[in-house]
């Protein structure tokens, strides 16, 4: 097992390199920065639906598209990352996708008590402080290998991020004060911010006694080839704007359980624009666009029936077409 | 009203009227409806992964044991390798819109239709049997618990 500590690295190295290691079976920890902001987003996602690439020009912040799952999230030098890569077969990994994350995430919660803070384990695979989330994770195969990726949140530019997550202008407002409520960050917490070579000597000695002692890692040819492979790769459009499957409606994730789901249905009148809110799995509110024209639906009645209702994107989708047709409105595509 | 005999083993069920795909956990079933072979992916995948959130397969001819496609579950991408060599011929549209309806129906809910290249289709890890069924659960639920 290989440690690789490899300090401020420019945005695009900080995804390639795990992706090199892990497609060339290099069982190793790695713990870096990134000097710049950028977009990440995950596999299955394309930035033209995710991203305001409009404003992500504008201010310099570089998209990529990686490997491992997840959704569109803003990494920049206020954040120190980690991978673990680690081959498939390896039987210290884990079955299940969640006691994957419970058993590699243990040593990133052992480091966050080190520094004074009580963060926890939630399910999937959020780390939280006071059901705030205060550390993102991701996670993957990728070649012979099953990689974890996240981040230790130091600080967090709130409107940054919110300015480059492509939203229906509704929600803006609204995106921006859930990501406050429900995202904190180790600054917020402690009141300041301890310096990132301290917290990856931490990370090092924390993943040490989990998986035993490593060695330093240093990026020769191989990797740095195989880096620049898989650069010119993931720099296409072809990659980068790659049609994934088509999902009913948006759904925008805040952190675990709490969700924005915005669906614009188009019947013999107009369009119905509605976005719920989602929160510990379950409809929390109801949010009608100013398009919503079928004015014989009674929204408070309407509502009365979404709220707290499981979260099922088909069922409330079918909910709110019966409604609607019960009300004499068809559904058009 | 077609019935079919069905393995339950803690819970999980598995349809006989069926073979399943067990390389590297893969737990794919395979039906044969004509001279297609609908695959999807069993009751054990369904718990184990958790709630799909994304299923990503291209239609082309494709080798066995190649990777076809991905799944997300959990934040977690996993890769989805082809049982058997052939031309997939369609994907379920429904399915992969809304992949959780394999969480909710994994019998049901196929996730692709091939024409295989040999009309037998068969290997080591290809079983049918109950009593093979039956043993790589078993184990499988072992190695599930021990994580």
């Amino acid at each position: 097992m290989k440690l690789f500590n490899l300090g401020e690295l420019n945005w695009r190295q900080t995804q390639l390199v795990y992706h090199a290691l892990a497609y060339e079976n290099i069982e190793s920890l790695v713990l870096y920065s990134s000097r710049d902001s950028y977009m990440c987003v995950g596999l299955h996602q394309n930035p033209r639906e995710e991203l305001d690439l409009d404003y992500c020009t504008k201010n310099n912040i570089g998209i990529f598209r990686r490997e491992i799952g997840g959704g569109a999230v803003l990494l920049d030098k206020n954040q120190v990352f980690y991978s673990l890569i680690l081959n498939r077969r390896n039987p210290i990994v884990p079955y299940a996708p969640e006691s994957f994350f419970r058993k590699f995430l243990n040593p990133v919660i052992e480091a966050y008590h080190e520094i004074g803070i009580t963060a926890n384990f939630n399910p999937l695979c959020d780390l939280v402080v006071k059901r705030k989330k205060i550390s993102g994770n991701g996670g993957g195969e990728i070649g012979e290998c099953k990689v974890l990726s996240g981040n230790i949140l130091l600080d967090f530019d709130y409107g940054r991020m919110a300015n480059s997550v492509l939203l229906p202008e509704i929600l803006q407002e609204r995106f921006l004060d859930l990501i406050q409520k429900n995202l904190t960050t180790v600054k917020r917490e402690l009141g300041f911010i301890p310096s990132k070579e301290e917290i990856c000597s931490i990370l090092a000695t924390k993943f040490s006694n989990l998986l035993g002692p490593m060695l330093k890692g240093r990026i020769d040819t191989k990797i740095n080839k195989k880096i620049m492979e898989l650069d010119k790769q993931y720099s296409s459009d072809t990659w980068l704007y790659q049609r994934g499957t088509k999902q009913i409606g948006r759904e925008i994730k805040i952190c675990e359980g709490v969700f924005l789901f915005h669906i614009i249905l188009n019947h013999q009148k107009g369009s119905v624009e509605i976005t719920f809110e989602i929160e510990d799995d379950r409809v929390k509110k109801v949010i009608f666009s100013d398009n919503f024209s079928l004015s014989n639906i009674d929204h408070n009645k309407l509502e009365e029936q979404i709220i707290d209702l499981k979260y099922n994107k088909d069922e409330l989708v079918n909910k709110i077409i019966m409604i609607i047709k019960n009300h004499g409105g068809i559904i058009v595509a | 009203m077609e019935v079919s005999l069905l393995l339950n083993v803690k819970g999980l069920r598995f349809p006989l009227d069926r073979k399943y795909y067990t390389k590297n956990g893969a737990h794919l079933w395979l039906k044969q409806e004509g001279n297609l072979v609908k695959i999807g992916m069993d009751a054990f995948a369904a718990e184990m992964l958790g709630f799909l959130t994304f299923l990503s397969v291209t239609k082309r001819h494709v080798k066995s044991e190649e990777a076809i496609g991905s799944l997300e579950s959990s934040k977690f991408i996993s890769k989805f390798y082809s049982p058997i060599s052939g031309k997939i011929i369609a994907v379920n549209d429904q399915v992969l819109s809304n992949p959780r309806k394999i969480n909710d129906s994994p019998y049901d809910s196929w996730v692709l239709a091939m024409k295989p290249d040999n009309k037998v289709y068969e290997g080591k890890y290809i079983i049918e049997e109950s009593d093979e069924i039956l043993r790589w659960i078993s184990k499988e639920i072992k190695r599930l618990k021990s994580d």
